[in-house]
Order: structure tokens, then C-alpha cells, then sequence
């Protein structure tokens, strides 16, 4: 007879890592096309006014929160006390199950490969970026933040980074590979909520409640 | 930051201090004793051009301050002033318009810093000088056997490395640039390149570059110190070099070789309309309501947010304007490669069109349109994935 039996996948921590950075992204992306292509505030008087300001707080605000989340991730992935999934992110070395991912993905096959590790061979390659992506677009933030603060810790931070701000081009390369980094975060949230749902629906396990209550339900005969 | 305010902190530093100015003190003694007499007295000349005494040591709190010292440095400043044509300086210009010894020379009325860079002794400056030809070159050479590793080289202007440096060829002997600027900087005290093009190589190494053009320490490996501008304000020169005479030594460089105490903050720290860009005030179109309320230029791609300088502190034309208080966005002109990384120069970098894959086409476009696609191909395979997923479900 067929079985469905809960599976704790997720740990607390996780989760609440993901969705932090899930807010944290989606705010950073508002606020920071506003501050490429702002529109002006025509109302009032200027000493009333502090839009760019408070945008610049929330963005700046929410970087500092996903360069913690992004320091908390890396750390849960060599040191969570329940899964530290490090080794997951080299799922892709099976090539024999990428190959079937890929099969399954493109509908040529029906049967999933073999769930070996936490993340599939092409997940686990997005996810490996995915963190790479929040190591460069938080660098590349703190050149920027750090540039207008002359004293405290960002100004210690910047001048440590100085020369990775040298090596790009000046703060204007920096600021062009913060926007390109941007699109590529949009792409990412794009197919990876498709593709969160696709595995609800194909293979019916919970997927995307698990992210809420960590457990996904796994068929076994 | 409360450590400043603390008692013991306050000593070190003063202590410091009191240190570096018994250091400047025993440089300009011996800068007095070994370099030749200056030709003219410059406070006589001060009188001649009617500049008061009290304008010029208002002039040395201002340069002192500049230049981030404390008050007790004037005097060392104004004799720094006193002795500024004690320095040998030859000038070479490369490939470059002469903008930069333009904006130092001209000015509508003998301020000190023009009145000093007139006194100053120029072995050789091929704009300046009244020798020509084979005289010229002479002057040259007299210099290097006068001053071996005593003489400031100042350069203005790129050198174009391509066919050997064969672009740029110049004087009576047909030296190539690349030629005259190693013998002359290889016994220079001091290289100081004045000007974006020597500093970083400015519109001739811009894209596509035919001539090779590159900066002179790119071009000879070699340090220099970067006044970078398109042109630079004369005071970061003056400072500059008021500096190297009054401690022997070249002010701190950041990373890009400009002297920390000019080019240490971005024009967008220090601009004057900074407050319209973090009211959202900004300036839709040349000449609308907000141009004429003085709002923020962003939008009208002013660079200033990237550009390290300090022009809108120390300004131009005797410090009665800049770009920005005339109205204009900056350019950018004190960063390397700007007129790629910069352009367009009216337009906001978020919008400028992508070299060589995207054409015409900025970043936002590329990535709406990469976006698009994304969502288009998902309804594909969403559609597929009904069609194939779902016929399996009715087989079972």
C-alpha cells in the first residue's frame, strides 16, 4: 500500500533565512531602480522633503540585513546543528543524475532522478550561484555605501575594498555591475517560483509549503 | 566619535604635529641652502601686482587648510610660497591639447596661485618657453646635467604607444615621446602628471584607442602622482607641489595615484544641491522649473556620485563657479576612462547603451527583454508540462 510520510526538510533557521532574504531582495530591487531612475517629488518645500533619503535608508537599510542573512546562509551551510548541506551544493558532480534532470526538466522523461541530496544536480548548481550572486552584489554595495561615509565602519569597510573598487573601473563600473547583478536576481526569482511550483504540481510532495512548515511528503511503497 | 574629544588622544596628535613641523622646518633649510636662489623676490613681486600682504597670508590659511593641516603650518606655507622658485621644473607636453597649462595660466585677475606658477622655474616648458628649435633642446639637457634627481618633471598629455611611439614625435631630433619621457623622468626628482590624459589617458586611450594611447605610468611602469582633470584646478598642482617643498616627500595617493587631500571625497559629498537629490528634486529638462530653482542635475546625468574631486570647495575662474553651480552635471573627468565608462555625459549611467552586445540598448531594456523571455518560455514548458504530466495522470 502507499504511504505518505512527512519529512522534515527544512530547519527553522532556514527557513526563516529564506524568506528574510526573500523580502530583503524584493525591497532591494524596488528601491534601487528607484534610485537608478528616480522620479522627482514636485510637491512641497525642500527642507520637507527627504524621499531619495528614505529610499537610500530602506535600500541601504535592507543591504546591511542581506549581507547578515547571505553570512548566516554560509554559516548554516558548514554549521546548521541539523543539516549543514555544503556537500549539497556539489549535487551537480552526479553526472549521470544531471543528465536525468535535465531529461525530466525537459519533459523527455517522466521519472525524477534519485533524490541523493537536498538539492537536484541543476539546483544545486543555481543555488551555488545564487549565493555567489549575493557575495558580489554585496561587495559591490558596500563600494558603493561606503564611498559617501567618511567615518565608522562603512568607511573601514570601503577602505578595504578600495582596491576591488580600483579593479572594476571606479564607483561607476561598480554601480554598473550592481544594476547587471540586479537582473540577474530577477531572472533567478523568476524561474526559481515557477520552478518551486512545476514540483508541486508534478510530483506532489508539498514543495511549496514546505518552505512555510519545512516538512515535504515524500510517496513510499 | 568621542575619541577625538579625549585628552590623550588630543596630545598624540598634537605631538605629531609639533614632530612633522620641526620635520618641515629642517627641509626648508636645507631646501634653502642646496637649491638656487630664487630669481625674483615674490613678495616684491606680490606688491608689483597689487596683492597685499593680508591677502596673502589669507591665501596660506586657505592653502594650509587645503591641504588638511593644522593652523600652525602657515608660516611654514608661506615660506614654502617664498621658495616655491627655488623648484627646477620642466614641463613636457605629449599628446593633449595644452587645456591644462591654459586653465593654470589664465585668469582674469594675478591671483597668488597664478602669480606663483608665473615665477616658477621653468627649465623648460615647450608652450611657455621664448627658445626654439635646437636652443630649446639645449635648455633641456642643461637642465637634467643642472638638477639630476633634483627637478620636478611635470607632464601633460598621453603617450601613444602604437608603431613604437611613432604617433607622437617631437623636437628637432625627432624623439619619440615615449623616448624623451623615459630619459627626462628617469632623472626626475618627482613625475607629476597634470591633466586626465598623463594621468589615466583621458580621450586618447578612449575607445577604440588607435593610436595605443596610455598614461605615463601605464606607458614607463613608473609612480606617479596623478593632478587628474579635464583640466585640473591649479590649487591641487600648487598644493602639490607646496607640499613636496615643504616635507620633501609627495603627499599621501589613494589608489589611483591623486593626492589624497584633493581628490579624497566625491563631488556628490560635497555638492550644493545634494539636498534636492535626497529631496527626489531633480531637473527633468535643460531649462525647466527645477534648473531654474538649482535642483539636483542626477537625471541630467551628472557623474558626480562617481567622480572623486573637490571642485565644488576649491572652484574654477578664481574660485567663482564650477560645473555644477553653473548648471551642469560633472563629467566625471577625474576618474580614469571616463569618456567610456562616463558616457553619455547628459544622461544618467543607468542609461547609457551597452558596448559591443547591446548596441544602443541599456541594461533595463536587455533585462526586460531577457525577463520576457524567461516568462514566455515558463508558459511553454507550463503548457508542455500540462500536456505530458497530465495525460499520465488519466493513463494511471
Amino acid at each position: 500500500m502507499e504511504k505518505i510520510l512527512p519529512k522534515q526538510e527544512w530547519s527553522v533557521a532556514l527557513r526563516i533565512n529564506h524568506w528574510v532574504m526573500a523580502t530583503s531582495i524584493f525591497i532591494l530591487i524596488a528601491t534601487g531602480l528607484y534610485i537608478a531612475r528616480p522620479f522627482t517629488v514636485a510637491h512641497g518645500e525642500t527642507v520637507n522633503k527627504f524621499f531619495m533619503g528614505n529610499v537610500r535608508f530602506v535600500h541601504l537599510l535592507f543591504g546591511v540585513i542581506l549581507m547578515f542573512i547571505f553570512i548566516q546562509r554560509v554559516y548554516l551551510a558548514f554549521f546548521s546543528r541539523f543539516h549543514a548541506d555544503w556537500k549539497d551544493f556539489f549535487a551537480w558532480t552526479k553526472l549521470g543524475n544531471f543528465w536525468k534532470q535535465i531529461k525530466f526538466y525537459t519533459l523527455i522523461s517522466k521519472e525524477p532522478p534519485a533524490h541523493t541530496h537536498l538539492y537536484g544536480p541543476l539546483q544545486s548548481l543555481a543555488y551555488a550561484g545564487l549565493l555567489f550572486m549575493l557575495f558580489l552584489m554585496v561587495v559591490t554595495g558596500l563600494i558603493l555605501t561606503g564611498a559617501g561615509y567618511h567615518g565608522g565602519l562603512l568607511r573601514f569597510v570601503y577602505s578595504i575594498l578600495r582596491p576591488v573598487e580600483t579593479l572594476l573601473g571606479g564607483l561607476v563600473m561598480v554601480r554598473y555591475f550592481h544594476h547587471v547583478l540586479m537582473w540577474c536576481f530577477i531572472l533567478f526569482i523568476v524561474v526559481h517560483v515557477y520552478m518551486a511550483f512545476w514540483y508541486d504540481i508534478i510530483l506532489k510532495e508539498g514543495t511549496i509549503s514546505s518552505m512555510v512548515s519545512g516538512r515535504v511528503f515524500r510517496r513510499s511503497h | 566619535m568621542g575619541i577625538i574629544n579625549d585628552d590623550g588622544y588630543r596630545k598624540v596628535i598634537d605631538r605629531q604635529y609639533r614632530e612633522m613641523l620641526a620635520q618641515c622646518k629642517t627641509h626648508m633649510d636645507e631646501v634653502e641652502r642646496t637649491l638656487p636662489e630664487p630669481i625674483e623676490d615674490f613678495q616684491l613681486l606680490l606688491k608689483e601686482r597689487g596683492v597685499s600682504r593680508r591677502n596673502f597670508i589669507k591665501w596660506t590659511a586657505v592653502m594650509t587648510g587645503a591641504l588638511m593641516l593644522p593652523p600652525m603650518f602657515r608660516p611654514m606655507v608661506a615660506r614654502a610660497a617664498e621658495n616655491f622658485s627655488r623648484l627646477p621644473v620642466v614641463w613636457l607636453h605629449f599628446a593633449e591639447c595644452t587645456g591644462c597649462s591654459e586653465s593654470l595660466l589664465r585668469t582674469s585677475y594675478p591671483n597668488i596661485d597664478s602669480i606663483l606658477l608665473d615665477t616658477i622655474s621653468l627649465e623648460y616648458h615647450e608652450t611657455l618657453m621664448a627658445a626654439a628649435g635646437d636652443q630649446a633642446e639645449q635648455n633641456l639637457e642643461k637642465a637634467l646635467h643642472d638638477f639630476p634627481g633634483k627637478f620636478i618633471c611635470v607632464i601633460e598629455g598621453a603617450l601613444p604607444t602604437g608603431l613604437d611611439g611613432k604617433y607622437l614625435t617631437l623636437g628637432p631630433k625627432g624623439k619619440t615621446g615615449l623616448e624623451l619621457a623615459k630619459e627626462v623622468t628617469s632623472k626626475a626628482a618627482a613625475v607629476v602628471c597634470i591633466g586626465s590624459c598623463s594621468a589615466f589617458g583621458n580621450v586618447q586611450a578612449a575607445r577604440p584607442n588607435p593610436t595605443d594611447a596610455k598614461s605615463i605610468s601605464e606607458a614607463l611602469n613608473i609612480k606617479t602622482v596623478n593632478i587628474a582633470g579635464c583640466p585640473p584646478n591649479p590649487i591641487n598642482f600648487v598644493g602639490t607641489v607646496l607640499h613636496y617643498l615643504m616635507f620633501g616627500a609627495l603627499p599621501a595617493l589613494d589608489n589611483l595615484g591623486r593626492p589624497v587631500w584633493a581628490y579624497g571625497k566625491r563631488i556628490h559629498d560635497y555638492c550644493e544641491r545634494r539636498p534636492h537629490y535626497d529631496a527626489g528634486e531633480y531637473v527633468e529638462e535643460w531649462g525647466d522649473e527645477g534648473a531654474k530653482k538649482g535642483w539636483c542635475l542626477y537625471k541630467m546625468g551628472c557623474k558626480g556620485p562617481y567622480t572623486y574631486a573637490n571642485c565644488g570647495r576649491i572652484r574654477f575662474n578664481d574660485a567663482i563657479s564650477w560645473p555644477i553651480m553653473g548648471g551642469h552635471g560633472c563629467m566625471g573627468c577625474t576618474e580614469s576612462g571616463f569618456w567610456d565608462t562616463m558616457a553619455p555625459l547628459e544622461k544618467p549611467v543607468s542609461q547609457a547603451g551597452i558596448g559591443v552586445v547591446g548596441g544602443e540598448h541599456t541594461i533595463d531594456k536587455i533585462g526586460i527583454a531577457l525577463t520576457g523571455l524567461t516568462v514566455a518560455g515558463i508558459a511553454a514548458h507550463a503548457g508542455l508540462s500540462a500536456f505530458r504530466h497530465g495525460k499520465c495522470d488519466k493513463g494511471e
